[in-house]
Protein backbone atom coordinates (compact mmCIF):
# COMPACT_ATOMS: atom_id res chain seq x y z
CA UNK A 1 0.00 0.00 0.00
CA UNK A 2 1.66 3.74 -1.04
CA UNK A 3 0.50 5.97 1.49
CA UNK A 4 1.44 9.77 1.14
CA UNK A 5 0.53 11.62 4.48
CA UNK A 6 1.30 15.17 3.33
CA UNK A 7 -0.44 16.60 0.05
CA UNK A 8 -1.12 19.97 0.41
CA UNK A 9 -4.86 21.06 0.89
CA UNK A 10 -6.79 23.69 -0.93
CA UNK A 11 -10.20 24.38 -2.52
CA UNK A 12 -12.52 21.18 -3.32
CA UNK A 13 -11.81 21.58 -6.81
CA UNK A 14 -8.05 21.46 -6.34
CA UNK A 15 -8.66 18.52 -3.92
CA UNK A 16 -10.50 16.79 -6.33
CA UNK A 17 -7.96 17.38 -9.39
CA UNK A 18 -4.74 16.08 -6.72
CA UNK A 19 -6.78 12.78 -5.67
CA UNK A 20 -7.41 11.66 -9.24
CA UNK A 21 -3.92 12.57 -10.35
CA UNK A 22 -2.27 10.40 -7.22
CA UNK A 23 -4.82 7.53 -8.08
CA UNK A 24 -4.04 7.77 -11.63
CA UNK A 25 0.01 7.19 -10.46
CA UNK A 26 -0.37 4.56 -8.21
CA UNK A 27 -0.79 6.07 -4.87
CA UNK A 28 -3.74 4.29 -2.66
CA UNK A 29 -4.19 6.38 -0.06
CA UNK A 30 -3.58 10.44 0.62
CA UNK A 31 -3.98 12.98 3.46
CA UNK A 32 -4.52 16.57 2.87
CA UNK A 33 -3.12 18.77 4.96
CA UNK A 34 -4.11 22.25 6.41
CA UNK A 35 -2.52 24.02 8.69
CA UNK A 36 -4.50 25.59 12.29
CA UNK A 37 -6.51 27.95 10.18
CA UNK A 38 -7.70 26.35 7.49
CA UNK A 39 -8.07 22.79 9.11
CA UNK A 40 -11.88 23.88 10.19
CA UNK A 41 -12.60 25.04 6.58
CA UNK A 42 -11.22 22.36 4.97
CA UNK A 43 -13.64 19.98 7.25
CA UNK A 44 -16.74 21.86 5.85
CA UNK A 45 -16.27 20.30 2.33
CA UNK A 46 -15.41 16.48 3.59
CA UNK A 47 -18.73 15.02 2.54
CA UNK A 48 -18.69 16.55 -0.96
CA UNK A 49 -14.65 15.25 -1.16
CA UNK A 50 -15.84 11.80 0.23
CA UNK A 51 -18.74 11.73 -2.83
CA UNK A 52 -16.32 12.96 -5.81
CA UNK A 53 -13.60 10.42 -4.32
CA UNK A 54 -15.67 7.13 -3.40
CA UNK A 55 -14.44 4.52 -5.67
CA UNK A 56 -11.06 6.57 -6.43
CA UNK A 57 -8.69 6.88 -3.73
CA UNK A 58 -8.98 6.66 -0.05
CA UNK A 59 -8.24 10.27 1.84
CA UNK A 60 -8.18 11.58 5.41
CA UNK A 61 -6.83 14.81 6.77
CA UNK A 62 -3.60 15.79 8.44
CA UNK A 63 -3.79 18.68 10.89
CA UNK A 64 -0.27 20.26 9.82
CA UNK A 65 0.84 22.75 12.58
CA UNK A 66 2.95 25.69 11.99
CA UNK A 67 4.34 27.56 15.18
CA UNK A 68 7.51 28.34 17.04
CA UNK A 69 5.51 28.82 20.65
CA UNK A 70 5.48 25.06 22.22
CA UNK A 71 2.30 26.51 24.47
CA UNK A 72 0.21 27.57 21.50
CA UNK A 73 1.49 23.77 19.50
CA UNK A 74 0.08 21.98 22.73
CA UNK A 75 -3.44 23.99 23.13
CA UNK A 76 -3.96 23.20 19.32
CA UNK A 77 -2.74 19.42 19.63
CA UNK A 78 -5.59 19.25 22.55
CA UNK A 79 -8.45 21.42 20.45
CA UNK A 80 -8.36 18.94 17.49
CA UNK A 81 -6.59 15.53 18.57
CA UNK A 82 -10.25 13.92 17.69
CA UNK A 83 -10.54 15.28 14.16
CA UNK A 84 -7.40 14.87 12.78
CA UNK A 85 -6.58 11.30 11.65
CA UNK A 86 -2.36 12.85 11.62
CA UNK A 87 -1.52 15.75 13.75
CA UNK A 88 2.43 16.72 12.29
CA UNK A 89 4.53 19.80 13.33
CA UNK A 90 5.91 21.72 10.86
CA UNK A 91 10.07 21.18 12.19
CA UNK A 92 13.31 23.76 12.10
CA UNK A 93 13.60 25.47 15.32
CA UNK A 94 15.37 23.28 17.90
CA UNK A 95 12.80 24.08 20.11
CA UNK A 96 10.24 23.30 18.62
CA UNK A 97 12.11 19.75 17.28
CA UNK A 98 12.59 18.57 21.11
CA UNK A 99 9.07 19.90 22.34
CA UNK A 100 7.15 17.75 19.72
CA UNK A 101 9.70 14.62 19.85
CA UNK A 102 8.60 14.86 23.39
CA UNK A 103 4.87 14.49 22.92
CA UNK A 104 3.35 11.51 22.52
CA UNK A 105 0.01 12.96 21.31
CA UNK A 106 1.99 14.48 17.82
CA UNK A 107 2.27 11.72 15.41
CA UNK A 108 4.61 13.49 13.13
CA UNK A 109 7.92 16.06 13.37
CA UNK A 110 7.29 17.43 9.55
CA UNK A 111 10.85 18.67 7.84
CA UNK A 112 12.74 19.15 11.06
CA UNK A 113 15.97 20.50 8.72
CA UNK A 114 13.33 22.96 7.46
CA UNK A 115 15.71 26.16 7.24
CA UNK A 116 18.57 24.76 8.90
CA UNK A 117 22.12 24.44 7.89
CA UNK A 118 22.28 21.20 10.10
CA UNK A 119 19.65 17.91 9.79
CA UNK A 120 18.02 19.63 12.84
CA UNK A 121 18.13 15.92 14.60
CA UNK A 122 20.77 14.26 17.08
CA UNK A 123 20.96 11.19 18.91
CA UNK A 124 18.56 12.86 22.02
CA UNK A 125 16.24 13.56 20.04
CA UNK A 126 15.86 10.71 17.75
CA UNK A 127 16.05 8.49 20.99
CA UNK A 128 12.87 10.72 22.53
CA UNK A 129 11.37 10.45 18.82
CA UNK A 130 11.41 6.66 19.26
CA UNK A 131 10.53 6.31 23.03
CA UNK A 132 7.05 8.71 22.15
CA UNK A 133 6.82 7.14 18.86
CA UNK A 134 6.56 10.32 16.88
CA UNK A 135 7.25 9.96 13.28
CA UNK A 136 10.32 11.91 11.33
CA UNK A 137 9.06 13.08 7.95
CA UNK A 138 11.48 13.70 5.02
CA UNK A 139 9.22 15.58 1.56
CA UNK A 140 9.97 15.07 -1.68
CA UNK A 141 8.85 18.72 -2.56
CA UNK A 142 11.97 19.86 -0.30
CA UNK A 143 14.47 18.72 -2.78
CA UNK A 144 12.09 19.36 -5.94
CA UNK A 145 11.78 22.75 -5.86
CA UNK A 146 15.33 23.49 -4.80
CA UNK A 147 18.72 23.19 -6.88
CA UNK A 148 21.94 23.82 -7.17
CA UNK A 149 23.69 24.03 -3.64
CA UNK A 150 20.37 24.06 -1.56
CA UNK A 151 19.25 20.83 -2.97
CA UNK A 152 22.84 19.67 -2.36
CA UNK A 153 22.61 20.54 1.10
CA UNK A 154 18.77 19.25 1.58
CA UNK A 155 20.16 15.60 0.02
CA UNK A 156 22.77 16.23 2.91
CA UNK A 157 20.70 16.77 5.65
CA UNK A 158 18.63 13.49 4.17
CA UNK A 159 21.87 11.48 4.94
CA UNK A 160 22.16 12.82 8.60
CA UNK A 161 18.56 11.84 9.25
CA UNK A 162 19.46 8.55 7.67
CA UNK A 163 22.04 7.73 9.69
CA UNK A 164 20.73 8.45 12.86
CA UNK A 165 17.46 6.64 12.00
CA UNK A 166 19.85 3.30 10.95
CA UNK A 167 21.07 3.56 14.44
CA UNK A 168 18.39 3.97 16.72
CA UNK A 169 14.84 3.18 14.83
CA UNK A 170 12.76 5.96 15.08
CA UNK A 171 9.62 6.04 12.63
CA UNK A 172 10.39 7.12 9.34
CA UNK A 173 7.76 8.48 6.75
CA UNK A 174 8.10 9.93 3.03
CA UNK A 175 5.91 12.14 1.76
CA UNK A 176 5.21 14.96 -1.14
CA UNK A 177 3.73 17.58 -0.16
CA UNK A 178 2.76 17.94 -3.15
CA UNK A 179 1.03 21.33 -3.85
CA UNK A 180 -0.38 20.79 -7.71
CA UNK A 181 -0.82 18.01 -10.22
CA UNK A 182 2.84 19.24 -11.70
CA UNK A 183 4.25 18.26 -7.98
CA UNK A 184 2.93 14.62 -8.24
CA UNK A 185 5.17 11.69 -9.71
CA UNK A 186 4.47 7.88 -9.81
CA UNK A 187 4.98 5.93 -6.96
CA UNK A 188 7.58 4.16 -9.32
CA UNK A 189 9.37 7.59 -9.23
CA UNK A 190 9.02 8.51 -5.64
CA UNK A 191 10.68 5.22 -4.36
CA UNK A 192 13.78 5.41 -6.92
CA UNK A 193 14.25 8.76 -5.71
CA UNK A 194 14.70 7.86 -2.11
CA UNK A 195 16.82 5.06 -3.32
CA UNK A 196 19.09 7.53 -4.93
CA UNK A 197 19.47 8.99 -1.56
CA UNK A 198 20.37 6.06 -0.02
CA UNK A 199 17.66 4.67 1.23
CA UNK A 200 16.97 0.58 0.21
CA UNK A 201 14.30 -0.88 -0.47
CA UNK A 202 13.20 -1.98 3.06
CA UNK A 203 13.49 1.16 4.20
CA UNK A 204 11.25 2.81 2.04
CA UNK A 205 8.78 -0.19 2.08
CA UNK A 206 9.07 0.36 5.72
CA UNK A 207 8.15 3.96 5.94
CA UNK A 208 5.18 3.31 3.97
CA UNK A 209 4.24 0.75 6.26
CA UNK A 210 4.85 3.04 9.48
CA UNK A 211 2.34 5.90 7.64
CA UNK A 212 -0.03 3.23 7.38
CA UNK A 213 0.20 2.23 10.89
CA UNK A 214 -0.04 5.96 12.29
CA UNK A 215 -3.62 5.95 10.41
CA UNK A 216 -4.21 2.70 12.15
CA UNK A 217 -2.99 3.59 15.58
CA UNK A 218 -5.14 6.61 15.51
CA UNK A 219 -8.37 5.28 14.88
CA UNK A 220 -8.17 3.46 18.09
CA UNK A 221 -6.60 6.37 20.10
CA UNK A 222 -9.61 7.18 22.42
CA UNK A 223 -10.34 3.55 23.31
CA UNK A 224 -6.59 3.93 23.87
CA UNK A 225 -6.40 4.16 28.41
CA UNK A 226 -2.96 4.16 28.10
CA UNK A 227 -0.05 2.86 26.16
CA UNK A 228 -0.38 -0.95 25.98
CA UNK A 229 -4.23 -0.88 26.78
CA UNK A 230 -6.96 -0.92 24.58
CA UNK A 231 -10.84 -1.19 25.66
CA UNK A 232 -11.93 -3.38 23.33
CA UNK A 233 -16.11 -4.08 22.71
CA UNK A 234 -16.22 -7.29 20.61
CA UNK A 235 -16.99 -10.34 22.91
CA UNK A 236 -13.76 -13.08 22.29
CA UNK B 1 32.59 3.65 -45.09
CA UNK B 2 29.65 2.17 -42.31
CA UNK B 3 31.22 0.85 -39.34
CA UNK B 4 29.92 -2.94 -39.00
CA UNK B 5 27.12 -3.48 -36.79
CA UNK B 6 28.46 -5.38 -33.29
CA UNK B 7 27.92 -8.64 -32.23
CA UNK B 8 25.06 -9.17 -30.13
CA UNK B 9 26.98 -9.95 -27.14
CA UNK B 10 29.31 -6.56 -27.14
CA UNK B 11 26.03 -4.54 -27.62
CA UNK B 12 24.88 -2.26 -24.93
CA UNK B 13 21.12 -3.23 -23.69
CA UNK B 14 18.68 -0.91 -23.30
CA UNK B 15 15.36 0.07 -21.46
CA UNK B 16 13.33 1.73 -23.15
CA UNK B 17 11.09 4.78 -20.36
CA UNK B 18 7.45 5.58 -21.19
CA UNK B 19 7.57 9.38 -19.64
CA UNK B 20 4.46 11.76 -19.51
CA UNK B 21 5.41 15.24 -19.39
CA UNK B 22 2.80 18.16 -18.36
CA UNK B 23 4.43 21.69 -19.03
CA UNK B 24 2.55 25.31 -18.87
CA UNK B 25 3.93 26.30 -22.24
CA UNK B 26 4.06 24.25 -25.59
CA UNK B 27 6.93 21.73 -26.46
CA UNK B 28 8.80 20.65 -29.18
CA UNK B 29 10.93 17.46 -29.02
CA UNK B 30 14.54 19.00 -29.26
CA UNK B 31 13.27 21.36 -26.30
CA UNK B 32 12.81 17.53 -24.34
CA UNK B 33 16.05 16.78 -25.71
CA UNK B 34 17.45 19.66 -24.19
CA UNK B 35 15.23 19.35 -20.50
CA UNK B 36 15.95 15.46 -20.44
CA UNK B 37 20.05 15.92 -20.05
CA UNK B 38 20.23 19.39 -18.61
CA UNK B 39 17.76 17.34 -15.60
CA UNK B 40 20.42 14.28 -15.90
CA UNK B 41 23.77 16.19 -16.18
CA UNK B 42 22.66 18.47 -12.87
CA UNK B 43 21.21 15.62 -10.97
CA UNK B 44 23.95 12.90 -11.26
CA UNK B 45 26.86 14.95 -12.89
CA UNK B 46 28.49 14.87 -16.11
CA UNK B 47 30.68 11.46 -15.17
CA UNK B 48 27.52 9.42 -13.91
CA UNK B 49 25.27 10.88 -17.26
CA UNK B 50 27.66 9.66 -19.78
CA UNK B 51 27.00 5.95 -18.39
CA UNK B 52 23.32 6.42 -19.21
CA UNK B 53 23.56 5.94 -22.91
CA UNK B 54 19.98 8.41 -23.47
CA UNK B 55 18.07 9.36 -26.16
CA UNK B 56 14.59 10.33 -27.01
CA UNK B 57 13.43 7.54 -29.58
CA UNK B 58 9.75 9.16 -29.60
CA UNK B 59 7.85 11.81 -28.66
CA UNK B 60 4.00 12.48 -29.06
CA UNK B 61 1.58 15.38 -28.42
CA UNK B 62 -1.80 14.16 -26.25
CA UNK B 63 -3.05 17.21 -26.37
CA UNK B 64 -4.32 20.41 -23.84
CA UNK B 65 -5.92 20.90 -20.95
CA UNK B 66 -6.63 23.99 -18.82
CA UNK B 67 -3.29 23.92 -16.41
CA UNK B 68 -0.80 22.30 -18.86
CA UNK B 69 0.15 20.46 -22.37
CA UNK B 70 0.10 17.15 -22.44
CA UNK B 71 2.79 14.83 -24.15
CA UNK B 72 3.99 11.41 -23.72
CA UNK B 73 7.64 10.41 -25.35
CA UNK B 74 9.78 7.07 -24.96
CA UNK B 75 13.35 7.37 -23.54
CA UNK B 76 16.25 5.15 -24.40
CA UNK B 77 18.61 4.23 -21.23
CA UNK B 78 21.32 1.78 -20.66
CA UNK B 79 20.26 -1.28 -18.52
CA UNK B 80 21.25 -1.25 -14.75
CA UNK B 81 20.91 3.00 -14.59
CA UNK B 82 17.02 3.28 -14.77
CA UNK B 83 16.46 4.40 -11.15
CA UNK B 84 19.01 7.40 -12.23
CA UNK B 85 17.49 8.12 -15.06
CA UNK B 86 14.18 8.16 -13.38
CA UNK B 87 14.86 9.97 -9.93
CA UNK B 88 16.46 12.62 -12.32
CA UNK B 89 13.49 13.33 -14.29
CA UNK B 90 11.09 13.46 -11.96
CA UNK B 91 13.34 16.05 -10.09
CA UNK B 92 13.00 18.40 -13.04
CA UNK B 93 10.05 21.39 -12.33
CA UNK B 94 11.08 24.54 -14.12
CA UNK B 95 11.74 25.08 -18.40
CA UNK B 96 12.26 28.51 -19.16
CA UNK B 97 10.31 29.76 -16.05
CA UNK B 98 7.35 27.72 -16.87
CA UNK B 99 6.27 24.80 -14.56
CA UNK B 100 7.45 21.27 -16.14
CA UNK B 101 6.57 17.86 -14.37
CA UNK B 102 8.11 14.28 -15.77
CA UNK B 103 7.50 11.27 -14.68
CA UNK B 104 7.89 7.86 -16.02
CA UNK B 105 4.53 5.79 -16.45
CA UNK B 106 6.02 2.58 -17.99
CA UNK B 107 9.44 0.99 -18.35
CA UNK B 108 10.29 -2.12 -21.13
CA UNK B 109 13.07 -3.83 -22.75
CA UNK B 110 11.90 -3.37 -26.19
CA UNK B 111 10.38 0.25 -28.24
CA UNK B 112 7.10 -1.89 -29.70
CA UNK B 113 6.26 -3.12 -26.07
CA UNK B 114 7.05 0.66 -24.87
CA UNK B 115 3.98 1.28 -27.31
CA UNK B 116 1.28 -0.03 -25.19
CA UNK B 117 1.82 2.96 -22.81
CA UNK B 118 0.65 5.50 -24.89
Amino acid sequence: MFFDLNIKGSSLENNIKLAKEASKYGWDHINFSYNQNEFSDGLNFRDELNENLEDIIDFDYTLEIKSTNINEIRKITNKYRNKASCISVVGGDLKVNRAVVETVKIDVLSRPYLKRFDAGLNHVLAKEALNNNVAIELCFKDVLKTYLSHRSKTLSNFRDIYVLYRKFGFPLILSSRAESVFDIKTTHDFIAFFKQSGLTDDEINMSFETAGNILEFNKNRDKMIFKGVRRVTDEA
Amino acid sequence: MKLKVLPPTLRKNNRYLTVEIKVKSSISKDDLVAIVWDGCVRFQGELNTSNFNLWVMRFFEMGKTDDYYLYKAIIRCQRGFVDDVRSSLALINKYNNDSISITTIGLSGTIKSSQKYI
